[in-house]
């Protein structure tokens, strides 16, 4: 069948052979005849399949295939945090020891706090920046808004590991000691960009006009700001903001670099921490910050449809004047 | 709804000399125009005439770079858009999404501090002027395009501005909610009594609502006048070919005070004041004020062909080829008394005629 329906697809190109029986084409007209044939017109399945001939089946093996080679460790993992036993290949039952083991941790611990807070401020800074960035790109119409545009490109296709070394070198450089305050610094660099892009196309989606009508009513531009445009926009600056700091909390490379000796973020944390042996502790850690990363990436997908039906009018009830 | 007589007279807006620049294009050059209190006044043109460039200064979203532009007598140049006595309805409607219909008809006398009370009545009261009552709490996107527009609407005219400008508001809607609309937007207009500026590239449009049209091409207003003028007395080829369909014929001025077309053809026509014999003109005969046959007492008579004939329903739209590569389309208005089976074919040989005060001939 699938073969059938591959052969069909192809002849989209090329005008169809009635009897494809090129060389290279052997073994397909050999399993076309295996099957059993189709009624006098050729066209019986076709007509009781409609809806087949775009979808060939193989390629549904490849998101079968794909599916288990993403999910399969990250299911393990979680699995194996709540293993009674130390083992990494057997299960042998089910504990929370090794949670219990992780908040007994205080080093542990310090390093959770330290990636939330790097998490939360990046967050903060990084999308007040970007929001102000993406609506000055949108709005301002001069010659350097193309240039601008690129540069703010740069940040989302250097490689990590250039980024972290620019930075760590230039934090030397300037003579600044390596602590939390040089992390958040980087983050909120290479955050910024992520911030412009997803406000950028909510704001490329909002009409000049609509702003232009703010104004042609009294409002003035600071309040067309935030009557029109902040409301408007919010949704976008929610998720970008959410996106942000799931990026930031699970940051390795950029973190790697620019981090002090104490303390370090957690992913830093369990890196080093690996280096002496893996004990099951890793599986709880890494259980955690994939609850915390996917509810921050849930609620960033979630909100847009959820302000959307309620028109994100949360910001300005009926009396707000 | 009475109107103070001392409100309808005066100016509402008076350009002098403005002229806008875009870099080196010229988008409005050297615009002269004056606009009554009480007038519905139409800018019409083609698309970059110029005409949505005139309201946005008016409105204050740019700014003349030559010439003054005046708002009831004072000048405007100082004073940003949300301070000047003008409000726009927009062609995309811009209508505030995450607000509903009332908050949006409110937004203007909210941000002038109105009193809540009063706020609610002249909301409600301007929400029944167009016909939009009861749906005060639906968001933007419930509503359909004619209703997006009547909100749009109320909410100009909520504020009462000294001038309300309309940039092309019925682009968006069909044929036949746009006809209504027509309707209703100058029986607001009449009852309100504010001033409309109104842009359209649609010459029924302007012609079915305006006391006056300003024709504008490249820039600048080729004529301005009341509608049967612009119609019946274009002063320039382009206004003629742009209101309506025209006919257009090459030709030169006879000794005689009659126009020559091509080599055989002598046609009388009313010939402007100062118009030498042997000098290149064009005439102008609107479609609908040809004869098919059927001429008049006093008629200019004319011999031709039927080249085609294009039935229109209301009308036919039928093109009569004169010989010398000359050709007319007429438009024969369906009657009580036409049949079916009584129309012109193709080949046909027929005689035309119109009054020679109906021809013009523009230089």
């Amino acid at each position: 069948m699938a073969r059938y329906r591959i052969g069909r697809l192809r002849g989209d190109k090329r005008p169809p052979t009635p009897v494809p029986r090129a060389a290279g084409e052997g073994g397909e007209a050999a399993a076309r005849d295996s099957r059993p044939r189709p009624g006098p017109s050729g066209r019986v399945d076709r007509v009781s399949r409609p809806r087949d001939f775009d979808r060939p089946r193989f390629l549904r093996l490849v998101v079968a295939v794909f599916l288990v080679w993403t999910f399969a460790p990250i299911a393990i993992v979680i699995l194996f945090s709540f293993n009674a036993g130390r083992s990494l290949q057997n299960f042998d039952g089910f504990s929370t020891q090794w949670y219990s083991e992780f908040f007994a941790n205080p080093q542990l611990r310090e390093s959770l706090y330290a990636s939330l807070g790097i998490a939360v401020a990046t967050m903060i800074v990084a999308t007040i920046l970007g929001t102000m960035l993406a609506y000055g790109l949108v709005r301002a119409r001069n010659r350097l808004s193309p240039v601008t545009n690129v540069i703010m490109l740069v940040p989302l296709v250097v490689p990590e590991i250039v980024a972290g070394v620019t930075a760590l070198l230039l934090f030397t450089q300037v003579g600044m000691e390596l602590s939390v305050t040089t992390i958040i610094l980087a983050h909120i660099t290479f955050s910024i960009s992520f911030v412009t892009v997803i406000v950028r196309g909510r704001l490329s989606a909002l009409n000049r006009e609509v702003e232009e009508a703010a104004l042609d009513l009294g409002a003035t531009r600071t309040q067309t700001l935030r009557l029109i445009v902040l409301p408007e926009l919010w949704p976008a600056i929610v998720a970008a903001a959410l996106i942000i700091f799931a990026l930031s909390f699970d940051d390795f490379v950029l973190s790697f670099f620019t981090t002090g000796e104490t303390p370090q973020p957690l992913p830093v944390r369990i890196y080093s921490s690996i280096r002496f042996g893996v004990t099951p502790t890793i599986n709880a850690i890494g259980t955690l910050m994939l609850v915390v990363s996917v509810t921050a990436i849930a609620i960033a997908l979630a909100l847009p449809r959820v302000l959307g039906r309620r028109g994100g009018g949360v910001l300005i009830g009926r009396d707000a004047a | 709804m009475t109107v103070e007589p001392e409100t309808r007279t005066g100016e509402a807006i008076r350009f002098e000399s403005v002229t806008k620049r875009f870099g080196d294009a010229e988008a409005v050059v050297d615009l002269g125009i004056t606009i009554e209190r009480g007038e519905f006044f139409s800018l019409l043109g083609p698309s970059g005439c110029g005409k949505t460039t005139t309201l946005r200064m008016v409105a204050g979203f740019e700014q003349p770079s030559e010439g003054r532009i005046f708002l009831e007598g004072e000048p405007v140049e100082s004073v940003p858009p949300y301070r000047r006595n003008v409000n726009t309805v927009f062609q995309s409607y811009a209508l505030f999404e995450h607000l509903d219909v009332f908050e949006n008809v409110a937004f203007g006398l909210r941000r002038r501090g109105t009193g809540r009370d009063e706020v609610r009545d002249r909301v409600a009261a301007a929400l029944e002027l167009v016909q939009l009552h009861g749906r005060s709490d639906a968001k933007p996107r419930e509503l359909s395009g004619g209703q997006k527009q009547r909100v749009a609407l109320a909410r100009a005219l909520v504020n009462r501005p000294a001038v309300l400008l309309l940039d092309e508001p019925l682009g968006a809607l069909d044929l036949k909610l746009r006809r209504q609309m027509q309707v209703e937007l100058k029986q607001i207009q009449r009852e309100v009594g504010i001033t409309f500026v109104y842009v359209t590239h649609d010459q029924e449009e302007a012609l079915s609502m305006s006391d006056r049209i300003a024709v504008m091409r490249e820039g600048r207003v080729v004529q301005c006048g009341a509608p049967e003028d612009v119609y019946e007395r274009p002063t320039e080829e382009f206004v003629a070919g742009f209101i309506g369909i025209s006919n257009l014929l090459e030709g030169t001025v006879d000794g005689t005070g009659r126009v020559r077309v091509g080599a055989a053809l002598l046609v009388p026509a009313p010939l402007p004041d100062g118009c030498a014999a042997g000098e290149r003109v064009r005439l102008s005969v609107r479609p609908e004020k040809i004869a098919l046959d059927q001429l008049e007492e006093g008629m200019v008579s004319l011999e031709g062909t039927i080249e085609a004939r294009v039935y229109l329903g209301m009308t036919t739209q039928i093109t009569v080829a004169l010989g010398d590569g000359a050709r007319l389309v007429a438009l024969e208005q369906a009657t009580y008394r036409s049949r079916a089976d009584d129309r012109w074919e193709p080949g046909m040989r027929v005689t035309i005629g119109w009054h020679p005060e109906h021809c013009l001939v523009l230089r």
